[in-house]
C-alpha cells in the first residue's frame, strides 16, 4: 500500500506572494491571510435553539450572536452564520470539535470547517473603498460598526464577513471564504486593491 | 430588485434564487394521480400579488416566503419559510 505524507498547505499557498503589489508608495490596503485556525459550525437541532444558547453562554461566558454579529471572548470569536447557527473561530484546539462535543451534545450539531475556509483580514486606510467594489453591503462605520457581521456574497462567492477590532485606529474586516473559491476571490481582491497599493502577507496570529 | 431577508436585512437580488409559487401543497400519501399531476406540473400565471419561495443561498441559506406583485415587483412581505431556523418550528 502506498504511503502518503500529507502536507498541510493553505489553498492560497501558490497565489499569495508576500510583499508589495500594485501602486507604489504607502500601501492603502493590507491583505493578510490568517493560517492554521479552528473553525467549528454550531447548528441548533430542531426546537433546541434555546438550549444551544444556554450551552453557548455556559461554555464561552458570553451569549452567542442571534443576529448578524461577531462577539469575542479571550480566545475565541463567535460569528453569526444564519438563523440558529454560528461559527466558533479559535486557535490551538481549545475550542475544536472534541472540546465542544460534550457542551453541545444535547442541543446542537457540530461540523468542523477548519480546513474548508480561508480567512483573509483586510485593513488599511483604503480597505473600505476597496471592499465597496466587491460587496453590496453598506460598510460605512455607521452601518457596519465593530462587531457587525454578514453572511453575504463577494464576486459570486459565498462569504462570512465581519468587522473586527480596529488596529492603529483603522477598521479591520475579516472574510471567511470556501477554500475552493479562495484563490479566485484573492485575485479579485488584488485587482480591486491594486490602485491603492497593497501590502500582502500571511500570519499565524489571529488579529 | 432588493429583498429584505428577515435574518440578514436588505440584500441585492443576486444573493437569492427563485424557486416558484409557494402555494402548492404536497398531496398526502395515496393521493390520486390527478392531484399529484396538479402539484408537480400545474401553476397559476398570476398577474398581481403572489406568494413565492426564495432561497437566500448567497447569504444565510434560509428559505423565505416572499409576497410579491408580479406586475410592479413590489414586495409587501418576507417571512421565513417553514423549517427555516430551528427555533421557528417544532419548538
Ligand atoms: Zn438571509
Amino acid at each position: 500500500m502506498a504511503e502518503f505524507s500529507w502536507d498541510v498547505r493553505s489553498p492560497l499557498d501558490r497565489a499569495l506572494v508576500s510583499g508589495a503589489h500594485g501602486a507604489h508608495g504607502d500601501a492603502g490596503v493590507s491583505l493578510t491571510e490568517i493560517r492554521d485556525f479552528d473553525l467549528i459550525q454550531v447548528m441548533a437541532r430542531r426546537g433546541k435553539a434555546a438550549d444551544m444558547a444556554t450551552a453557548a453562554k455556559a461554555r464561552f461566558g458570553i451569549a452567542a450572536p442571534e443576529t448578524p454579529k461577531a462577539v469575542r471572548t479571550a480566545d475565541a470569536t463567535l460569528i453569526w452564520s444564519g438563523p440558529d447557527q454560528f461559527l466558533v473561530l479559535s486557535k490551538g484546539g481549545g475550542h475544536g470539535t472534541e472540546a465542544l462535543a460534550q457542551p453541545f451534545a444535547s442541543s446542537a450539531s457540530l461540523s468542523d470547517q477548519s480546513h474548508t475556509r480561508v480567512l483573509i483580514s483586510i485593513s488599511g486606510a483604503r480597505a473600505l473603498t476597496m471592499l465597496a467594489k466587491l460587496s453590496s453591503i453598506d460598510l460605512h462605520p455607521d452601518a457596519f460598526p465593530v462587531g457587525a457581521a454578514a453572511a453575504t456574497s463577494m464576486d459570486h462567492a459565498s462569504v462570512t464577513l465581519w468587522r473586527g477590532n480596529d488596529r492603529d485606529g483603522l477598521a479591520v474586516f475579516n472574510v471567511l471564504v470556501f477554500a475552493t473559491f479562495a484563490e479566485s476571490l484573492w485575485h479579485t481582491m488584488l485587482d480591486s486593491a491594486a490602485e491603492y497599493g497593497v501590502d500582502i502577507s500571511h500570519s499565524e496570529d489571529m488579529a | 430588485m432588493r429583498i429584505t431577508c428577515p435574518f440578514c436585512g436588505e440584500r441585492e437580488l443576486g444573493e437569492f434564487t427563485y424557486l416558484g409559487d409557494a402555494k402548492p401543497v404536497r398531496p398526502v400519501a395515496g393521493a390520486s394521480e390527478d392531484e399529484v399531476f396538479d402539484y408537480v406540473y400545474l401553476r397559476d400565471n398570476v398577474a398581481g400579488v403572489m406568494s413565492e419561495n426564495w432561497y437566500h443561498g448567497g447569504g444565510c441559506r434560509a428559505w423565505l416566503k416572499v409576497t410579491r406583485n408580479t406586475l410592479t415587483h413590489e414586495i409587501s412581505a418576507v417571512e421565513p419559510a417553514a423549517g427555516a431556523g430551528a427555533a421557528k418550528v417544532g419548538a
